[in-house]
């Protein structure tokens, strides 16, 4: 595929374009891709002026860049922006740092790329704080009761409500400590 | 002559080398963010003073003997002395209002807040006793969760501002003092056999540093897939063989090439006794080399823990702070070599005695 914009060399990635209040996904070579990232930062400019942190790292950049390459140009872009923190794709890209905890869900489709090449894994093994093990076993408490009450183990259903009870009763008894 | 050394009792001068001689400290920090709050990077003031509050209030109830306090009611100079004091990172001082540190008299921890993450939990010990430098940190960050909520995913771990710590979000590493290594022109395999192992190997004073004075700083680089236990123990094993390689150096300095090891302590000593200027890397490379003098006992009256002391002394935070004045970078020089001057006064070299077998 040709470069929707000079229309002579290959496509390599995605870029948004915003014209007339309409953002259009292109699929353009890497010169104009540039051309067009320099274009938006000369936009935002005023706000990279404050910035407190610098350029980021090269290693960093370079791992965030090829993942934003590979998933960019199949994804869908109308996601760019965290609903959370509100911080752009764009932003976080040039600083190399997220902008709150919920960016990883937002951004997690290239995330997921260069977390991988950062780490060379996928899942965390480790500590875990009390309330979110708490908050697994509960799951997997609730789950396994459904499962029972779906397979008319009644029996089982009936301890596995009783465990529930039980870590209720522990939680509010924790809660009346603390208060 | 040198090379009249004698092989044995110098060897047995090396076997006494304590692992705390090469080890320096060893550090583990753990990156915690508070669930819902902007990043440090992308925060306003009034969300860092926001958290900097909760974090001090968790810190007041868990460990009531901490001193806990904001950077900006530091003065210059106990800023540097902070850093030089590897307690806090020159990042944490370039950042704007709201960012805090924590820590005891005894400076067993320290917790740097609103740094790249809203907490990084750092517990500290010296020589190689890493365990206890994790257990440190684990504990205080364990006493905080009660208070404060962290961020943290199933699948992710702790998330934290940069994807490169997220995970367990912790960072162990070690200071080694490998100026044998140095000497025998055998850096620079080690160091790419770390990096191979992917561990990061740093300067002293942290990302982007060169190792100044030979005194390197190797940590873990991935923080995601293996648990906190697995990746202290790790490390920890790791640099106890990258000391052990370090002590195989320093034997074979002395036999093999004696006159090189001699050379470097001789000129570095002679230096320091007479130099009037001395910019702080100089003086660190020299003093480098005084400290493995004194770790081979091959200097009079100085142990390890007294060059210690002037590598932390002789920094610029550390002499005003002393002097009580701000100085220009040529006044600190003048006034570093002069500090030199009277703790090496008097110092002589013991070959003679290594010679002569006593």
């Amino acid at each position: 595929m040709k470069c929707e914009f000079c229309h002579k060399a290959d496509a390599e990635t995605a870029i948004l374009l915003e014209t007339d209040g309409e953002v259009k996904e292109l699929f353009v070579c890497r010169n104009c891709a540039a051309a067009a990232e320099g274009a938006a930062n000369k936009a935002d400019g005023a706000h990279s002026a404050s910035d407190p942190v610098g350029p980021p790292l090269p290693l960093m950049g370079m791992i965030l860049d090829a993942a934003f390459e590979i998933v960019g140009r199949a994804m869908s872009m109308s996601d760019l922006t965290c609903p959370s923190c509100r911080i752009t794709r764009n932003e976080y890209r040039k600083r190399s740092r997220l902008g709150c905890p919920a960016c990883y869900e937002a951004f997690a489709k290239e995330l997921d790329a260069a977390i991988f090449d950062l780490h060379r894994a996928q899942q965390h093994v480790g500590k875990a704080p009390q309330q979110a093990q708490a908050d697994m076993r509960r799951r997997t408490i609730e789950e396994a009761l459904s499962e029972a009450v779906r397979n008319q183990h009644f029996e089982e259903a009936i301890e596995l409500r009783d465990r529930l009870r039980k870590l209720d009763a522990e939680k509010d008894g924790e809660k009346g400590q603390t208060a | 002559m040198i090379s009249d050394v004698d092989h044995s009792v110098a060897e047995k001068r090396n076997r006494n080398v304590r692992e705390d001689d090469i080890a320096m400290s060893c550090r583990v920090r753990l990156a915690r963010n508070l669930a819902g709050e902007r990043f440090p990077d992308w925060a306003t003031e009034a969300d860092r003073g926001r958290v900097f509050a909760a974090v001090s209030d968790a810190l007041r109830v868990e460990r009531p003997q901490v001193r806990v306090a904001l950077i900006d009611g530091f003065d210059e100079q106990e800023r540097d002395v902070l850093c030089e004091s590897h307690l806090i990172s020159k990042d944490l001082l370039g950042r704007p209002t709201g960012g805090g540190v924590a820590f005891e008299s005894d400076k067993a921890y320290c917790v740097m807040i609103n740094e790249e993450d809203h907490l990084r939990i750092q517990g500290f010990t010296h020589g190689l006793d890493m365990q206890k430098a994790w257990r440190t940190a684990d504990e205080l960050d364990t006493a905080l969760e009660k208070h404060l909520k962290f961020a943290w995913s199933p699948q992710l771990g702790y998330l934290t501002a940069c994807p490169s710590n997220v995970g367990t979000g912790l960072r162990a590493g070690a200071m080694l003092h490998l100026m044998g290594l140095r000497l025998l022109g055998e850096i620079e395999p080690v160091i790419r056999g770390l990096e191979r192992m992917r561990l990061l190997v740093r300067g002293v004073c942290g990302e982007g540093s060169e190792a100044a004075g030979q005194i390197y700083q190797i940590s873990n680089m991935d923080t995601l897939g293996t648990d906190e236990s697995f990746i202290v123990s790790r490390i920890q094993r790791i640099c106890a063989e990258v000391v052990r390689q370090e002590h195989n150096a320093r034997v074979r300095l002395i036999r093999e090439s004696p006159l090189v090891l001699v050379d470097c302590l001789a000129r570095s000593l002679s230096v320091l006794q007479n130099a009037r200027l001395l910019s702080t890397s100089e003086a660190l490379e020299f003093l480098s080399a005084i400290r493995l003098g004194a770790a081979l006992k091959l200097c009079t009256r100085l142990s390890v823990s007294d060059v210690d002391d002037m590598i932390l002394v002789m920094q610029p935070g550390h002499l005003q702070k002393w002097h009580g004045v701000t100085m220009t970078s040529e006044e600190r020089d003048e006034q570093r070599a002069f500090l030199l001057r009277g703790q090496m006064n008097g110092i002589r070299l013991k070959c003679g005695a290594v010679k002569a077998g006593r």
